[in-house]
């Protein structure tokens, strides 16, 4: 082995198997930190300052000088917030969870169900269809906007979740990421389920779902992100405040009072705090899911 | 039974299908032959309603002057299209605009966001202690959404109290900048946010990527006399060429639909300058209610998007070709 | 090969398969959007009263400001006073509010009644949102003669009746108190002259280094129309039909706007609101808002003492921009005689109700609501005082949007020094004509 020189390190073999540089401590180390830690001061204070400055006075929020600890602290601000008919952020809120989790369902449901078919099975039309959907994975969004508002207004859609939640359900990425999965299972169970003989439903259901839950949950994951930062097709199909989802909501809030920092900085705690938390819990999931999608099969 | 009969059959990708019989009939364990469109209902019903029927709707509005409330759509042929690069139009002039916008903000967002994901990225590379809540706090704020990001981050610019320009002026750089108000500032300010609401959100990609090239590479690279820059080049790039063409993929298309932010922080300003082409076809055709021009305009994106990621796929396929 | 046969059917695929396929055909044969006949305003003879079964009526308007409460007020006492209808009042900021209208009426979820300001009441019509009411306003006993004539005719389109007036609001320009008095000052300018001295005055006596903050955004272009008018010229001409901002008598208007940027009297760049925000605060001496923000002013800045008055009239003519609230009735894909009868009750009931309005920073809209004495005490009667130089814009089709492209783009460049004020109304002309053509194609003469 050469010498431990800059930059090269012995090889250590970690818990779980891999094999890492560890870096030498020292300057090294100490360069790494700071730098991580600099970064990590960028991406926290934002939130800190929105958080202190949801518990100023509309006076304070707009004060030149900048007031880490409110001069006088209050929570009218989230008196406001929760008082008004017009602002019902919590509502807000429970409508994106109510769309995200709906669309999630409904994605992973859908594709699941096809990618299997996709999969195992043969048919006539395989082709086509499969080319089919692959194709119009390239195809933007933006092209389904107009249309599809047009649609969704005709089946009367229009302010209510569901148009937040059904049209955009068809994922051909999720058809996609799963068939890629479900190949990559090795088929002896559906064999032997087979020959005791179960139907094709039966196995998918008992032996092919259970296997793929990773697969499943990370397009669940996936699919709920994505619906809730979905931004310019609720603001566009939900009108009523009672219908709205937290991006739409947050929008109207902000068009309302443009310069009542106060009040839109409470609005943004009320609709972050409950998404940092759930964040919180189940980060490493997260996290972990979507570093998954970046990975083929 | 059948099973017992089909042989399995493999191919390198790991495919596995019961074969076909030689007279041409399809040998299936799945039970009847309606069995596949049965699995396949739910998502086909989905797709051609709210993809495949769209697009061919699309279109035929796209061919016409369509006004949502008005009843009478008469046919306008490529009467659409050409308003839109005619600058005598009442909109060719807007959506040319528009889409400078729109490629403005992507030539100078990707680079950002492909390149400085990767540093962190490599910078968390290896494990050590506190990693993963570095990698949960750069991760955050993707979690909070658009909204909340831009909501917050317009208050941090605004151009009299807010805190960046506090700051700059107290290190003694110009504390008036209109970043919400005023190019190029403006775009500053929209990349600027975009780099921090998604950077986490590439850097875990990135980190799995890497984590996935074996050591055993980066031995044999020193063995043979690598730096560091070297190791980089010819280890680390190559092995992490489908997550990065992954990633600069699903970024350009984010990039090219950024609406949220120009929406909440700059609301299009100054005149229209950040409106950003998909901005300006929901405006059109959602607000306006100019459904046909709306339509022409956002098949004009999609070729042009289409254009742009066949080239990059072009370009990362080429390389590997070169490269052996 | 024996084929299975199909069993277990209660698993989510299946199941949203039927559920999907049973939604689109209940929802294939939905009634289809409202207009292709335009509704005509009926319903039978109008009594003041409803007897019918109870009905819920929807209320749609964008009183997100001061006003709000008020109309809030006199919604809850109308469902106090009327058992069996029950009225729900939406607020919709007004800029969603005429997106979200023909959207909601298209798709058969639009509200019962509205509220509507005059210059886009021909937008709602041609877009079919709203149906013409010419005999709910004779039943409501409105005469030509008790109206100023830019209101009444302002709700007509086509030759139609299509809104109500409820009141008249105009912009005013309201200053500091203490800071006037500072300026040696008794009240704020009538003229240009005054203006200036004021302005000087407050500088040097008062210490307020930037007196009067000109906005680029909202209400930039409401103060550019006034100046025009009382300059002798016209944002477009009588039939609508041109732009004519761009004339010698708009750049002059639009030219002291910029000076006063220029001449430091104003910072340069004003954020949106900012003015407004400054003026509560005590960090400018006065601002041109509308006379709605009066009420925003005593709740949310009890402590300012200020004074509102006319704008001061900087060119040769008396003029302001000014705009009116009006009453509509939706189109609705299936009419219900119920509930045409009770919002007709409910209309009648809020336009008899202008003395509460008034309370709203309002002017009333009839001739004799705002001459009676107890309209003499509103802060608004000041302004009232002068319907004469109340200016309107035409009520063409589109004009709200021609307006947001056109004018308000050049006031907001040239505002922000991006352009000098010739050129900038010279390009927002061109963009205006062409949309004014364009609608005229769109819309239909």
């Amino acid at each position: 082995m050469t010498a431990v020189a800059e930059g090269t390190a012995p090889l250590t073999t970690n818990p779980d198997g891999r094999q890492t540089n560890r870096r030498p401590g020292g300057a090294k180390r100490a360069l790494q930190y700071t730098v991580l830690t600099i970064l990590t001061i960028l991406f926290v204070s934002p939130l800190i300052w929105m958080a202190v400055t949801s518990f100023k006075t509309q006076a304070d929020a707009i004060d030149p000088t900048p007031q880490w600890i409110p001069a006088h602290p209050t929570v009218s601000a989230y008196d406001t917030m929760f008082g008004s008919a017009d602002t019902p952020v919590l509502r807000w809120f429970l409508n994106s969870v109510l769309a995200a989790a709906g669309q999630a369902v409904l994605v992973v449901a859908t594709a699941a169900l096809a990618a299997y078919a996709l999969a195992r099975m043969d048919f006539a039309g395989k082709r086509l269809i499969f080319s089919t959907i692959v194709a119009t994975l390239f195809v933007p969004a933006v092209i389904l906007i107009i249309p599809n508002y047009i649609i969704v207004s005709k089946f009367a859609w229009l302010d209510s979740l569901t148009a937040v939640i059904v049209p955009g359900a068809a994922s051909a990425f999720g058809v996609f990421f799963l068939r890629q999965f479900f190949l990559s299972l090795p088929s002896e169970l559906e064999e032997a389920a087979y020959v005791d003989g179960a139907g094709p439903f039966r196995i998918f259901w008992s032996v092919v779902l259970p296997l793929s839950k990773p697969a499943l949950a990370t397009l669940a994951l996936l699919a709920f992100l994505t619906n809730w930062n979905d931004f310019l097709w609720p603001l566009y199909v939900l009108f009523s405040a009672e219908q709205q989802t937290l991006p739409a909501g947050l929008a109207t809030l902000q068009n309302a009072n443009a310069v009542r920092y106060d009040l839109l900085m409470a609005g943004a705690m009320i609709a972050a705090v409950p998404v940092l938390l759930l964040y919180l819990a189940a980060q490493r999931f997260v996290i972990e899911g979507v570093s998954r999608s970046g990975l083929k099969g | 039974m059948s099973t017992v009969d089909a042989e399995i059959l493999s191919t390198g990708a790991g495919d596995l299908r019961p074969v076909e019989r030689k007279a041409g009939r399809r040998v299936s364990r799945y039970g009847g032959r309606w069995v596949p469109y049965v699995f396949l209902l739910p998502y086909l019903a989905l797709f051609a309603t709210f993809v495949l029927a769209p697009i061919v709707i699309g279109l035929w509005v796209s061919l016409h002057v369509w006004d949502f409330t008005i009843p009478r759509k008469p046919w306008n042929g490529l009467g659409n299209y050409k308003d839109l690069f005619d600058s005598q139009s009442v909109v060719g002039p807007d959506f040319i605009r528009s889409m400078k916008a729109t490629g403005i903000f992507t030539l100078f967002s990707v680079p950002l966001l492909v390149v400085v994901p990767l540093a962190v990225a490599l910078l968390m590379n290896a494990k050590f202690k506190g990693r993963n809540l570095f990698r949960a706090v750069y991760f955050a704020p993707y979690v909070l959404g658009v909204a909340v990001i831009a909501v917050l981050w317009r208050y941090i610019l605004d151009n009299n109290i807010g805190l960046l320009n506090r700051y700059l002026g107290a290190i003694g750089l110009p504390d008036d900048i209109a970043w919400t108000t005023s190019t190029p500032a403006a775009w500053f300010a929209l990349i600027g946010v975009t780099v921090w609401w998604t950077l986490g959100f590439n850097a875990v990609i990135y980190l799995a990527g890497l984590q996935d090239i074996p050591a055993e590479l980066y031995e044999a690279a020193k063995i043979d006399g690598a730096g560091r820059w070297q190791q980089f080049r010819n280890v680390t790039l190559p092995g992490l060429r489908p997550v990065l063409m992954f990633v600069v993929i699903i970024t350009i298309i984010a990039s090219a639909n950024m609406f949220g932010q120009s929406y909440l922080i700059t609301q299009g300003q100054p005149g229209n300058e950040t409106r950003t082409a998909i901005y300006y076809i929901a405006e059109t055709g959602l607000k306006n209610f100019d459904m046909g021009r709306a339509a022409a305009m956002s098949f004009i994106l999609t070729l042009c998007l289409l254009v742009l990621s066949g080239l990059v796929m072009l370009a990362f396929r080429e390389r590997k070709g070169a490269s052996r | 090969m024996t084929p299975t046969p199909l069993s277990r059917r209660n698993f989510l695929g299946l199941s949203a398969a039927v559920g999907l396929a049973g939604f689109a055909a209940a929802c294939g044969g939905t009634s289809g959007p409202p207009g292709t006949q335009q509704q005509e305003g009926g319903g039978g003879t109008f009594t003041g009263t409803y007897d019918g079964p109870n009905v819920a009526l929807a209320f749609w308007n964008g009183f997100t400001g001061g006003d709000g409460p008020y109309m809030k007020k006199l919604v809850d006492q109308f469902n106090k006073e009327h058992p069996n209808i029950k009225v729900t009042m939406t607020t919709i900021r007004w800029q969603d509010y005429y997106q979200k209208v023909p959207a909601a009426v298209q798709s058969g979820k639009g509200p019962d009644v509205g509220a509507a300001h005059q210059d886009n009441l021909a937008t709602l019509a041609a877009r079919r949102s709203i149906q013409p009411l010419d005999d709910l306003a004779s039943e409501l006993k409105l005469e030509e003669n008790d109206f100023i004539p830019a209101v009444w005719q302002g709700g007509v389109y086509q030759g139609k009746r299509y809104g109500i007036p409820l009141d008249v609001h105009s912009l005013a320009q309201y200053w500091n108190s203490d800071q006037l008095s500072k300026g040696g000052l008794q009240k704020p300018p009538a003229s240009k002259e005054e203006f200036d001295q004021a302005v000087s005055k407050i500088k040097s006596d008062a210490g307020v280094a930037q007196p009067f903050w000109m906005p680029s955004l909202w209400p930039a272009h409401l103060i550019f129309y006034s100046l025009i008018w009382q300059n002798g010229g016209a944002p477009y001409s009588e039939d609508g039909k041109t732009a004519t901002f761009n004339s010698p008598e708009g750049v002059a208007a639009l030219t002291w706007m910029v000076d006063q940027i220029k001449a430091g009297t104003s910072p340069r760049n004003v954020a949106i609101d900012t003015q407004y925000n400054a003026f509560k605060t005590g960090r400018n001496a006065g601002t041109f808002d509308g006379i709605w923000q009066i009420n925003d002013l005593k709740t949310t800045a009890p402590k300012l003492k200020w004074q509102m008055a006319a704008v001061p009239q900087i060119f040769d003519k008396k003029a302001v921009w000014s705009n009116g609230h009006n009453f509509v009735l939706m189109n609705q894909p299936k009419p219900d005689d119920n509930k045409l009868q009770a919002s007709k009750v409910f209309i009648n009931y809020i336009s008899e109700k202008s003395a509460e309005w008034a309370n709203a920073g309002m002017i009333p809209a009839r001739n004799s609501a705002r001459q009676d004495p107890s309209f003499a005490k509103q802060p608004q009667a000041v302004v009232a005082a002068d319907v004469d130089s109340f200016h309107f814009l035409p009520a063409v089709p589109g004009i709200g949007d021609v307006g947001f492209q056109g004018i308000e783009q050049a006031v907001a460049k040239a505002t922000l020094l991006q352009q000098d004020p010739k050129t900038a109304l010279d390009n927002s002309a061109g963009v205006a004509n062409k949309l004014l053509e364009d609608n005229r194609k769109k819309f239909g003469g």
